[in-house]
């Protein structure tokens, strides 16, 4: 039995946790639940050892216990599955499994003793993974087993999945939890991070919420509904910002793009037509082709294949021809793609459009132009803290996408393209973002919206592209959504 | 013809143990995701106070000197970049132009010369070359045993792909970049200390005179295995032997070719050989991102 | 201001540091009133004699080591604008000295080879030295961008081709001077007088137009990179290419740009060696200073104006390292100073990290 008690960590000004107090009894399955930020991540990552507390202890079976390392939390039966899977790619199964506690004879590495004991681990415990196969060759839902694998081959007796249906079919996270239900029931104890309401209420015999660093409730699913959790997630007085808006006006315009055959690396034969003011989703596993279309449609790569913007046939596009015909684009890694962390706010502000007034006068740059503008957009998107001359990186995650939004939107575009808009944000963040959304398309704008997360895109979309192996598997309009379908259609299975 | 061949081969087997030793320690630091461009640094350390100590001591005890200088050097490389994650190129660079000046003043101020230091006695030759010509051979096969088949060697390799993932195995990052930039520094200094007591039997004040650069392509060019690097060093070697080869046994040569052309021929070459060679898609891909723990 | 204050605080705590540790060095080997002695000869050698000016008035005990230090100033600020300007769009210059060297041949031949009147001879060896310099960094800005070779190695190659081809090739072989008379002169003709850089201090000092024409371009600088689109656009491939990319700037046409305008301040600085100093491409050049660009431009934290701050500083400490072997200190002491200050200036990030933690711990107090 693991108790956390009175845990508190600050990073700089920030309190991630606040005087938290938690017990994991053996066999049971735990869901930790919160909103971006909340501090469940930074809570189970005390108790693998990646970060220190600075005031509380960890007990197991009462005895208080110093976890410095993830190889301490190990020993002692603890292991964690993070959101960013932590596998080598150009590695084998076996190689990663066993990686840190490596089986050797006469001072080399015995990989066949690893081999072998890799594959008895994934027997035992329901898992077929080839063990010899390198991992960047596997898909997502099985380097996600390896994950656990790893874990499990340690002989850990509490398993913490930290968020680990984000990007899984609906049919891959059901294998998960009944899996991991199985585990369960023959003595593993499994801690859920999780920010997904109706799987928690599904898997979990025990609830616990956390807000801004604090744990404000714990129940057992029975005794609750999902409203209810909700409220106790955003607190009292937030539970109109609810994360989903309600359902969209129709008002679907002309045409203002059209694909052909489109084909680019991942991307292998798509149509399509884009229409003024409908937000068009993309839903699909990662690495189906989604993001190479997002890439080619904003000038970032080359393709073959036919595209046509607002009439015009382009065979090549180029990022900044791409601007210049009204294409927006909010990419999924902001840091390395959108912003320049190392530059300031108003310097971010200008990028993209930093040629032309306001932000510029002939070849010279003007400074007041440019921060007037700036004000004005901090203002308007409450991008916070309103000061232009900070270093964007200052910023948190959900401050710097409010900016990279509120940038692209000022160019007035006529088409939006938004890669995962709203990952790793708050719930206030996220509800902002999404609003802009609502109001580009309101505003006439096109959009089309790629996110792994399959909720999103079928609560924003007027209409559904499903993706498989960079061919479209499925398209439907909103009133035709069924989540199944769609499920199927991502894994590429073209039942009736 | 066949003695040019001959006399050819024999003076690449002289000159590739320098490049050869610190192409394969670049290796080890760059596949465990630290760049080493301070290995031209490294080596003149070797270089300079195997030399150095080789007039006070015998000269293979010399030689292990220089090597404990170049990984001294490595040391504050490793410091720079591991604990206080400094830019990498920018602390290797440093390093040089330290190594740089330090070699050129102490040469000057220590023994009143602006060329070399005063002879050694070299290391008594086997079979007609240096034993570090014969060691040269055995240092890549046991450096590509150690990082294929061993634990440690499969940690390196992972902790230059994702440290992440070596982390929360509960493998230190640090301890193991570190020994990783500690070797590597060792092998130039050996790289070093060949120069001054194998090749030569002397310090000269342009040591090692870009070669460290040379040993650094050698390893892109072999595609950052041990084995590669050294055949690429050997390559390179081969063209340092050429160029001396050349100007000696062919003076006609001279009436055609200029020297100065002769001498840039080994450096042309490495260029050559990189342009062609393409983009470095083999580069572990944690290479030069410094190990932040908090960033997930 | 007080944001630039701060950022030189590293560099300027560096210096110190370097300055306290040599001298403390000399003091433990050769006796610390030795040391004094040494580093005041060190100090009037670069900064100016004054306390003999102050005996005998005569200004050329001022003028003459200021004089020295800004023509070694001139030289070093060229070449670290050359490296700063490289690291403006993500590029490391090492191949300043190579540059130079082309520059330098360059304008020996045609400051001897070709006739014109004073003012169009100078410009004219100016403007091709500084293409000559362009054109070799054209080499590896190229292998950069279409072949991904790292710059730091293909210019450094190209430095050793350089030095192969010009000083044991050219300036010895076709370019090589008669022998007039007895004399055997060694390196190239002498140029003539109307491509030389006029003395700006009379026969008092070799300071010449070079120093004017360095400060000229550390302020050019300057105001290209903080003013100008163009400058934005560098600093932005810089920092993050990928993002620049997405902006819509051309990655590779900025880097090419950049690479190019380094090799023509290296190749500049070449020219000054030939025409205000030299007279003519000698034997060896000697120091090298093409390397010390480096250190300038790493110790002036890649801004030009730190860049000549840095190089007015080590500039006079050169020129006053010669006075300080009457006192027993070798006279390439000076740098020894400057790479331990370099070595400090890299451990910047060191002070950075430092400086940061304590602004956190004092924001998590408050």
């Amino acid at each position: 039995m693991i108790e956390l008690a009175h845990i508190s960590k600050r990073f700089g000004a920030v309190a991630a946790l606040d005087d938290v107090s938690l017990r994991i009894e053996p066999g049971e399955r735990l869901a930790l639940i919160g909103e971006n930020g909340a501090g469940k991540s930074s809570l189970m990552n005390v108790l693998y050892g990646l970060y220190h507390p600075d005031a509380g202890e960890v007990r197991f079976d009462g005895r208080p216990v110093k976890v410095r390392t993830p190889a301490e939390a190990l020993a002692r039966g603890v292991g964690m599955v993070h959101q960013h899977f932590t596998l080598v790619p150009t590695l084998t199964v076996a190689e990663n499994v066993v990686l840190g506690a490596e089986p050797s004879r006469g001072g080399l590495l015995d990989l066949d003793a690893a081999v072998a004991q890799v594959q008895a681990s994934c027997r035992r415990f329901g898992f077929s993974v080839d063990a010899r196969a390198r991992v960047d060759s596997l898909t997502v839902g099985s380097q996600q087993k390896v994950e656990i694998v790893k874990a499990l081959h340690r002989g850990v007796k509490t398993l913490i999945l930290d968020e680990p249906t984000a990007v899984l079919t609906p049919q891959e996270a059901d294998e998960l939890f009944s899996v991991t239900r199985a585990l369960s029931e023959s003595g593993l104890a499994v801690v859920l991070i999780s920010h997904k309401l109706k799987e928690v209420l599904a898997f979990a015999t025990r609830l616990a919420v956390m807000r801004r660093g604090r744990k404000v409730a714990e129940v057992a699913p029975k005794d609750t509904t999902a409203e209810a959790l909700a409220a106790l997630m955003v607190g009292e007085g937030n539970a109109s910002d609810s994360p989903l808006p309600g359902p969209l006006p129709a008002g679907r315009g002309e045409v203002v793009l059209r694909a052909e055959r489109l084909a680019a690396d991942k991307l292998h034969d798509v149509s399509f037509s884009l229409h003024a003011g409908e937000v068009l989703g993309i839903a699909g596993v990662d690495g189906n082709g989604q993001r190479e279309l997002a890439e080619v449609l904003t000038g970032l790569r080359a393709f073959t294949g036919t595209l046509e913007l607002f009439g015009r046939r382009c065979a090549a596009l180029s990022p900044g021809e791409a601007r210049g015909l009204g294409v927006a684009h909010v990419p999924e890694d902001r840091l390395r793609r959108a912003v320049v962390a190392d530059m300031t706010v108003e310097e971010n502000v200008a990028l993209g459009r930093h040629g032309a007034p306001p932000f510029a006068k002939g070849p010279l740059i003007d400074f007041a132009g440019r921060r007037a503008r700036t004000a004005q957009l901090l203002d308007a998107h409450d991008v916070r803290p309103r000061d232009g001359t900070l270093r964007v990186g200052a910023l948190s995650g959900g401050n710097q996408q409010k900016l990279v939004v509120a940038r692209e939107l000022d160019a007035q575009p006529k088409v939006l393209v938004v890669v995962q808009p709203t990952r790793g944000l708050d719930i206030a963040a996220v509800a902002a973002v999404r609003a802009r959304i609502h109001d580009e398309r309101a505003r006439g704008c096109a959009v089309l919206l790629v996110s792994l997360d399959l909720d999103e895109v079928l609560a924003l979309s007027d209409r559904v592209l499903v993706f498989f192996e960079g061919r479209v598997t499925a398209e439907l309009d909103r009133a035709a959504f069924d989540e199944r379908l769609i499920g199927r259609r991502m894994l590429g299975v073209a039942d009736a | 013809m066949l003695e040019l061949v001959a006399a050819l081969f024999s003076s690449v087997l002289d000159a590739a143990p320098p490049l050869v030793f610190a192409a394969v320690g670049a290796t080890l630091s760059e596949r465990a995701g630290v760049v080493n461009v301070g290995v031209e640094g490294m080596m003149r350390a070797g270089a300079f106070v195997a030399a150095v100590a080789a007039l006070a001591m015998p000269t293979p005890l010399g030689v292990l000197v220089g090597m404990a200088a170049g990984a001294a050097v490595a040391f504050v490389h490793a410091w720079l970049c591991i604990r206080w994650r400094s830019d990498q190129v920018v602390s290797g660079m440093a390093l040089n132009l330290v190594m740089l000046a330090a070699g050129t003043f102490l040469l000057e101020a220590v023994f009143d010369s602006p060329n070399a230091t005063p002879s050694i006695a070299q290391l008594p030759k086997w079979l007609g070359h240096s034993p570090l010509t014969w060691l040269a051979f055995v240092v890549p096969v046991v450096a590509h045993v150690a990082v294929t088949r061993t634990a440690w060697g499969l940690r390196l390799r992972a902790v230059g792909e994702k440290p992440q993932a070596v982390a929360v195995m509960g493998v230190r990052v640090s301890r193991l970049r570190f020994s990783a930039v500690l070797l590597s520094g060792a092998l130039a200094g050996l790289g070093g200390a060949a120069l001054s007591t194998a090749t030569l039997d002397r310090f000269e004040h342009h040591m090692p005179s870009g070669l460290g650069f040379m040993a650094v392509a050698a390893m892109v060019f072999g595609r950052w295995t041990p084995l590669g690097a050294a055949g690429a060093a050997t390559f390179f070697a081969f063209g340092k032997a050429l160029s001396i080869g050349l100007a000696s046994s062919a003076p006609a040569l001279l009436t055609v070719v200029p020297q100065g052309a002769l001498l840039a021929l080994p450096y042309a070459l490495t260029l050559v050989v990189l342009a062609v060679s393409g983009k470095k898609s083999a580069a572990p891909a944690a290479l030069g991102q410094p190990y932040d723990p908090e960033l997930r | 201001m007080r944001e630039a204050l701060r950022r030189a605080l590293p560099s300027v705590l560096a210096i110190v540091a370097s300055l306290a540790a040599c001298f403390v060095a000399v003091g433990l080997t050769r006796g610390f009133g030795t040391a004094v002695d040494a580093f005041a000869a060190m100090l009037w050698g670069a900064f100016g004699d004054w306390p003999r000016f102050f005996d005998d008035g005569g200004s050329g005990a001022v003028l003459r080591p200021l004089g020295e230090a800004g023509t070694k100033a001139a030289l070093l600020t060229f070449t670290g604008l050359s490296v700063a300007v490289a690291f403006r769009v993500g590029l490391f210059n090492i191949g300043a000295q190579g540059q130079l060297m082309v520059g330098a041949v360059v304008a020996a031949v045609v400051g001897a080879q070709v006739e014109l009147p004073g003012v169009l001879h100078v410009a004219v060896c100016l403007g091709t030295a500084a293409a000559a310099g362009a054109l070799y960094a054209l080499g590896p800005a190229l292998l950069k961008r279409h072949r991904g070779v790292h710059e730091v190695i293909s210019t450094i190659m190209l430095n050793w081709v350089a030095v192969s081809l010009v000083e044991n090739w050219l300036v010895v072989g076709p370019l090589r001077a008669s022998a007039s008379g007895d004399n055997s002169i060694s390196g190239t003709a002498q140029v003539h007088p109307s491509a030389e850089l006029p003395r700006l201090l009379g026969d008092t000092s070799r300071l010449n137009l070079g120093f004017v024409l360095a400060l000229v371009a550390a302020a050019v600088t300057w105001w290209f990179l903080a003013r100008l689109k163009r400058g934005y656009e560098w600093r932005a491939v810089g920092l993050n290419p990928e993002a620049a990319r997405a902006a819509g700037i051309d990655v590779g046409r900025s880097v090419v740009h950049a690479m190019c305008l380094a090799g023509a301040f290296a190749g500049l600085a070449g020219a000054v060696l030939v025409l205000g100093t030299e007279l003519k491409y000698p034997a060896t050049l000697g120091a090298p200073y093409g390397f010390d660009g480096i250190a300038m431009a790493l110790i002036g934290g890649g801004h030009p104006l730190g860049v000549l701050g840095s190089a007015l500083f080590f500039g006079g400490l050169r020129a006053g390292g010669t006075r300080m072997q009457l006192f027993g200190v070798h006279k390439s002491f000076p740098e020894l100073i400057q790479g331990l200050a370099l070595l400090l200036v890299a451990a910047r990030y060191v002070w950075d990290r430092l400086l940061a933690r304590l602004a956190k711990k004092e924001a998590a107090r408050a």
